[in-house]
């Protein structure tokens, strides 16, 4: 249902205390810079603007290796709130490396298995929209290779 | 050195990011951070300050309402602060969530609050000092309060049409978009399920962040009464009701009109939009 990254680390989200949810929260939340796209790296396809529904740019860098599998890199604007933040690290972590046919059939009832209760809110409804946006890319990059393996119409 | 707010109508309802600075471990007061971002407090906070969020520690869990006294005194037992304590409030959002539990506080009567001008990111951006140490509290006792101040500086949406229908001023402090029924969430943020888009038909439109700097502090007086006295020609003395989509970004303009200008009867309506919005045969104006 997941790909395996991503269930482990359900897995372990589910295991934890709500004091210990939220401390990993913020700790992978500091990691996301490490997810970021660095100067010189290219990509397949980059997307990057900001929508009215976020507070801030998001950028969404995709790469596709030779085995068909592909890799996000996720730039965050500074107004991006801590549990989206977060969640960058999550789906960078739990979806580099699966197929775009899997990703995008990965449902979105994880987050709130990852997020907890407590923490999913109206206002906090935007850690949905990195997944969203990751989806997007995966479907562009999907079609782009079906229609070259199509040919010329 | 001269009060940096005293042409404020009630200066001592601000404390500057020097004065905190200087005044961490000062006696008698609480620092308490309210965001939006439920996770920022956690991600380092200023010293000694807790945390109050506003839905877990303001809302009622079950009913659209806010607790009550008796939750109230708890909350404020638990947090160190007694009836004699000064709480200051700071946080994200140019202030908005400290804006809206200081108006909680108020309505059980606790006016021993200040705002810290610029809030959080006016002290970030100055470098000043963050931890992740939570503060060790010590429990006090905080007396229950009699009653919630509900009629003073709240109003329900059966006195929201009321006021409406006899032409008493109305403050919308949404963005322009979502005053005039263009948009029905405000920008950069989801929708909040409401159904309808528009304004309160006679309500003035005076967003919200019009009274704020970019560095999240208040304007200045001048430029205050120039837009709720000049522009809105609202007088001191006026019944005043403001509103936005579920009351938070109201709170701060309730802040700017009672305790910056001075007006005397201001009630924040914290059904707002996504109560106006989706009640049937609401009366709404779109322009």
């Amino acid at each position: 249902m997941y790909p395996p990254a991503l269930q482990d680390l359900i897995d372990l989200f589910s295991s934890l205390p709500e004091s210990e949810r939220r401390e990993m929260l913020i700790n992978l939340a500091e990691t996301a810079p490490l997810h970021a796209p660095q100067e010189g790296q290219t990509f397949d396809l980059e997307d990057v603007r900001k929508d009215e529904e976020c507070t801030d740019t998001v950028g969404v860098f995709l790469r596709a290796a030779p085995d068909g599998t592909i890799s996000y890199k996720i730039s965050l604007g500074p107004q991006v709130q801590t549990l989206t933040r977060a969640m960058t690290s999550i789906l960078c972590q739990g979806l580099n490396g699966s197929t775009p046919a899997a990703i995008l059939e990965v449902p979105a009832d994880f987050v709130p298995k990852i997020v907890g209760a407590e923490l999913v809110r109206l206002r906090s409804q935007t850690v949905y929209y990195v997944l969203t946006r990751m989806k997007s890319a995966a479907k562009v990059h999907l079609n782009r290779l079906r229609a070259a393996a199509a040919g010329p119409s | 050195m001269s009060d940096p707010f005293s042409a404020y109508a009630h200066p001592e309802a601000l404390v500057s990011t020097d004065w905190l600075a200087d005044n961490l471990d000062a006696p008698g007061i609480r620092i308490v951070e309210s965001n939006e971002d439920v996770l920022l407090y956690e991600t380092g906070h200023i010293p000694g300050a807790i945390h109050i969020d506003w839905r877990r520690d303001l809302n009622d869990q079950t009913i659209r309402d806010y607790i009550g006294p008796e939750a109230f005194a708890a909350l404020c037992a638990r947090s160190g602060i007694t009836p004699d304590t000064t709480v200051i409030f700071y946080g994200d959002k140019s202030n908005w969530w400290s804006c809206y539990a200081l108006w909680v506080f108020h309505l059980f009567g606790h006016t021993k609050c200040q705002i810290l001008n610029g809030g959080r990111s006016k002290w970030v951006a100055e470098a000043r000092p963050l931890t992740r140490s939570l503060p060790a509290i010590e429990p006090v006792a905080y007396p229950v309060p009699p009653r919630r101040r509900d009629a003073e500086i709240r109003a329900f949406y059966a006195e929201t049409l009321a006021h409406m229908q006899s032409g008493l001023p109305l403050v919308d402090v949404r963005s322009p978009g979502e005053f005039s029924g263009e948009v029905t969430h405000m920008p950069e943020y989801p929708q909040e399920g409401v159904l309808r888009g528009g304004h309160i038909p006679s309500a003035h439109s005076m967003p919200w962040a019009r009274a704020a700097n970019p560095d999240g502090t208040f304007k200045s007086p001048e430029e205050l009464r120039a837009l709720y006295a000049d522009a809105l020609g609202l007088k001191t003395d006026d019944d005043i009701i403001a509103y936005c989509r579920i009351g938070e970004r109201s709170s701060h303009t309730w802040f700017v009109l009672k305790y910056l200008l001075g007006y005397q009867k201001v009630r924040n309506y914290d059904g707002s939009w996504t109560e106006w919005g989706n009640m049937v045969r609401s009366p709404i104006e779109r322009r």
